[in-house]
């Protein structure tokens, strides 16, 4: 048996499978134990080596052909994998109490094998392809079904599929690099292409206006999947690129770039964050503002660099789950989520009301949740290379955090002698708080990361190094 | 690890009395348990003095090439009188709360938990520890706190003074990048000249002086045994900072202007203070006064006078928060507590005067009339009739609230003489002297002009200018404009030729940037 079978294409077919499910909590817990499951076996499971299961032993080799290419999963993989099935398991697990999990899992399991798919194939340029096959794939996931696409789809789809002829062009000069790397005319066409490429597929600014405006059409969670998903798998495609060509990796201007890039996504989507009047644009920018960050690690280069890269996706993934729940859940009462639709309903529904405004505020690096450790360390590894950029990150944080507290503000705004209640389910409820206590936990101990970690900064060959 | 003895005792009692709470809800020995597990965790704070100072680190974060500190804790000379302060004010929250009508665990438990929070904010070893810890603290504050509160305007201070609270902890993260910037890893032994400023700019912020500012207009349903213990709980952690900001640190050019500054603010809540209606409606003033005189001892490079001034705020306040019943035969406790605030030799506060440094020696002058203003105010509190008279009390329940007030003058006796190195103090006893003169013409005066304010919010157009009310719309203006600016922006990228405008943008970047690269 194949690696690439196990963690491709069996979670394709049975997301094709799902499909025909059309109960709510099945379709949860089939998706969810399967996800746990693939992320038990790429964290126990050899590869290229054989081991017993019961009587029989087994193989797991680590190429698979399909149509002439090449998918390739390695040992170096392994914790990779792991991290993206276990995140799978905890969205598809809490999908089940907010009425999406018939559309989410199926459709979230075939996009996560094409996602992995992206970063096994050989040769490595099309994963454009790939990830534009998920990215199509993710628009009945996005629309419901009795929806007319807005401004957002559609300029979702736009840049995404702008971003692949730019990728896939540059990949095939890249080849042509290769052959002559003194070229320096053919570096600067590609280095240009793959930057345009990335601007699109990464929604840096100005290209990130899909992102708000997709989080206020579409339905929470789903968009929170979605964007998990697909900036995880773009920045690592995205470094992919970095670590596998010397000469990119070489180029003094890439640091420089990337740090401008960094910088102008946390503070223009943290400022702007700071005005909005929606909460499902607010977190829109948060996502912003973390690609910033991500983009703002790699900067920092080193093993230091990738250490913190792969260190800000957990609290990422932890932050954005209890957000888009949280939204999904009020999303039932006020569907425009709007200031005025929500104002004072934190009264009623204080569970959703506070993983919002912790979730908002863990992403805004706020000192005891889980994302501060890792922004912090980045702040401190930019004061130290460039103050300039590092003040307007810390401002870029602060605008976040103003737009908690004016979220805040609106959620808890109720007439006076309103009463307290509590209006989610049980089950969102324990999420939720299992949610917060995570937050806290990881903000506090960042360290219980690391076995999950430990050995990802390995999935680069030369990053890190 | 006896550094953490006091906070593991008050958190387990706290949740002892959580599970009773809910699992035997007509326990009748709920307060008995409370009250000795108070006693306990006074105890632990003594077990300090054992091994003195002494660190204690949490498993250091990892990977420790990216996370070069690690929260920990310190117990030492400045951090001990606050760590007893604070734990000796949930006892006698506990134990004063005989006197009042409802028995309510729920509030002992959180005095408990905040008082346990306080503790390892005053005894934080390094910046981080300390903004954990203010963050937790102030999430609490705020859940408590909307929970507490009712009505839009109500709601509106409590975010007010949480964003206040998170720009003085987002002030002191600046000041750590500020510092590594210069090449220094910051901790409370290394803090770069003009860093410290930063840091006490910070504390000034939390606590609402610098600038002033008075978010809770007036106090909620959480009044005398849990809202003592918010305020000053919250006062002290922010307090604390200052205690660790080294003098050389703030010895810049901008010092003698916030002395000043400082000292209007001072001067303006002690006199709020002292015509306030009572003593619950003013202790915003009381806090704001209090922390104003040791943030000035801070800014003469005076740390033990700030912890002094600190102390003070939390017993001697505490005293007469938790003074519920009276009677006039019980004066003698409030006269000691007042000693303590006095700055007489061989109290508490004889240190608060000194100054570190002679070119502020001076500025010290205006702080004068503020410390007399909060003299007087606790006189004239201390004389209204209170909420019960404490002869009708049975026997029984008059002991242990006696005890209650004991257990904090004690230590406010206590710290003028074995509170810190060089305690036993005569200090400047002719100033003191001075201001609780002038205190006693005050309380004469206010009581003869019948000087009496209403609630924290009220006041008239100087009370305005005072409170930076001015300031704060002119703040809140720009806000809007920059928020109209924003949404063309938006407008613009997001509309129907959004596509086209991206470009354009992209392409002004590149021009714009290109140069720099080059």
């Amino acid at each position: 048996m194949s690696a690439p079978l196990v963690w491709i294409l069996f979670p394709m077919l049975l997301g094709v499978i799902l499909i025909f499910v059309r109960n709510e909590r099945w379709a949860a817990f089939v998706g969810s134990s399967l996800a746990f499951l693939l992320a038990l076996a790429a964290w126990v499971l050899p590869i290229e080596a054989t081991f017993t299961l019961g009587a029989r032993i087994f193989k797991l080799t680590e190429t698979f052909d399909v149509l002439g290419r090449q998918l390739v999963l390695t040992a170096t993989d392994q914790p990779l994998l792991a991290l993206i099935y276990i995140s799978l398991c905890f969205w598809f697990a809490a999908s089940a109490t907010l009425k999406v999990a018939q559309r989410l899992v199926p459709l979230g399991l075939i996009i996560t094998g094409l996602v992995v798919a992206a970063l096994a194939v050989e040769p490595f340029l099309y994963a454009a392809l790939l990830i534009e096959i998920a990215v199509l794939l993710a628009t009945p996931l996005l629309l419901a079904p009795d929806q007319r696409p807005g401004r957002g789809l559609i300029r979702f789809l736009i840049f995404q599929t702008m971003a692949m002829p730019f990728i896939l062009f540059s990949g095939w000069l890249l080849a042509g690099i290769e052959a002559d790397p003194g070229n320096l005319a053919l570096v600067l066409r590609a280095g240009i292409l793959l930057g345009l490429g990335f601007l699109f597929l990464l929604g840096i600014f100005p290209f990130h206006t899909w992102i708000p405006l997709l989080t206020r059409e579409a339905m929470p969670y789903a968009i929170g999947f979605v964007l998990w998903m697909f900036t995880t798998s773009a920045l690592l495609f995205g470094a992919g690129f970095v670590d596998r060509y010397t000469w990119l990796r070489t180029t003094p201007a890439l640091v420089n770039i990337l740090t401008l890039a960094g910088t102008l996504m946390v503070a223009s989507g943290g400022l702007l964050a700071a005005f909005q009047n929606h909460l499902g644009r607010m977190l829109g920018y948060a996502v912003i503002v973390e690609i910033g960050f991500s983009l703002l690690a790699l900067s920092l280069g080193g093993a230091a660099g990738i250490d913190l890269f792969f260190l800000l996706l957990i609290p990422r993934m932890l932050a954005l789950g209890i957000w888009a729940m949280s939204l999904s859940i009020l999303k039932e009462l006020a569907p425009t989520l709007t200031f005025s639709a929500v104002k004072g309903v934190g009264r009623a529904w204080p569970f959703a009301v506070a993983g919002i405004i912790l979730a908002q505020l863990s992403l805004a690096g706020f000192p005891m949740l889980a994302s501060f450790p890792t922004h912090q360390a980045v702040w401190e590894g930019l004061a130290q290379s460039s103050p300039g950029p590092a003040l307007w990150v810390l401002l870029g944080c602060a605008g976040l955090i103003v737009g908690a507290i004016r979220s805040l503000a609106a959620l808890m705004a109720a007439p006076e002698g309103t009463a307290w209640g509590i209006r989610e389910t049980w089950p969102q409820r324990i999420f939720l708080v299992a949610g917060w206590l995570l937050l806290v936990g990881l903000g506090n101990f960042p360290q219980w990361t690391i076995p999950l970690l430990a050995r990802l900064p390995g999935y680069f060959e030369h990053l890190g190094f | 690890m006896l550094i953490l003895t006091p906070v593991i005792i008050l958190l387990l009692n706290a949740l002892l009395l959580l599970i009773i709470r809910i699992t035997r809800p007509n326990f009748r020995h709920i307060w008995l348990i409370a009250a000795i597990g108070s006693l306990l965790a006074i105890a632990g704070v003594f077990l300090w003095r054992i091994d003195f100072p002494q660190i204690y680190q949490l498993p250091a974060w990892q990977p420790e090439a990216i996370f070069r500190t690690s929260p920990a804790w310190i117990a030492d000379g400045l951090s001990w009188p606050y760590a007893l302060a604070l734990t000796v004010l949930s006892a006698a929250v506990v134990w004063t709360a005989v006197v009042r009508i409802e028995p309510n665990p729920m509030a002992w438990a959180g005095a408990f938990l905040l008082s346990a929070l306080g503790i390892l904010a005053v005894a934080a070893e390094n910046p981080l520890t300390l903004v954990l810890v203010w963050a937790a603290i102030d999430l609490a504050e705020l859940i408590t706190m909307i929970r507490s509160t009712n009505g839009e305007s109500q709601t509106e201070g409590v975010i007010v003074a949480f964003s206040a609270r998170l720009a003085g902890t987002a002030l002191v993260l600046w000041a750590g990048m500020h510092s590594i910037a210069a090449g220094i890893s910051m901790d409370f032994t290394s803090v770069p000249a003009e860093v410290g400023l930063w840091l006490l700019i910070a504390s000034g912020l939390r606590l609402g002086i610098l600038p002033l500012h008075l978010p809770y207009q007036q106090e909620t349903t959480v009044r005398r045994g849990f809202g003592t213990s918010l305020r000053l709980v919250a006062a002290a952690s922010s307090l604390a900072l200052l205690a660790r900001i080294s003098p050389s640190a703030i010895d810049t050019p901008l010092t003698s202007i916030l002395t000043l500054l400082v000292a209007v603010g001072a001067v303006y809540t002690g006199w709020m203070w002292l015509r306030a209606s009572d003593e619950l409606t003013g202790r915003p003033f009381w806090v704001l006064g209090m922390a104003s005189l040791a943030i000035a001892a801070s800014l003469r490079a005076n740390p033990i006078g700030s912890v002094a001034w600190g102390s003070a705020l939390i017993l001697g306040g505490g005293i007469l928060f938790l003074y519920s019943a009276r009677q006039r035969v019980l004066l003698w406790l409030l006269a000691l507590g007042l000693l303590g605030v006095s700055a007489l030799p061989f109290t508490a506060t004889a240190s608060g005067w000194h100054s570190g440094s002679t070119t502020l020696g001076l500025l010290m002058l205006p702080y004068l009339p503020a410390h007399a203003l909060l003299l007087a105010g606790c006189i004239r509190h201390a004389l209204h009739p209170g909420e019960t008279s404490f002869e009708s009390q049975q026997r029984w329940i008059q002991i242990p609230y006696l005890f209650g007030l004991a257990l904090l003058i004690g230590p406010l006796i206590m710290l003028g003489i074995w509170g810190w190195s060089g305690a036993e103090l005569i200090g400047i006893w002719w100033v003191a002297l001075l201001t609780l003169g002038l205190a006693a013409g005050l309380v004469v005066l206010a009581d003869r002009m019948q000087v009496r304010g209403g609630a924290a919010g009220s006041g008239g157009r100087w009370a305005d200018i005072l409170r930076l009310n001015w300031l704060y719309r002119f703040l809140w203006a720009g806000f809007r404009l920059i928020s109209r600016a924003s949404n063309v922006i938006t407008n613009t990228l997001e509309g129907d030729g959004g596509i086209l405008w991206s470009l354009v943008v992209l392409v002004l970047l590149l021009t714009l940037f290109s140069s720099g690269f080059h």
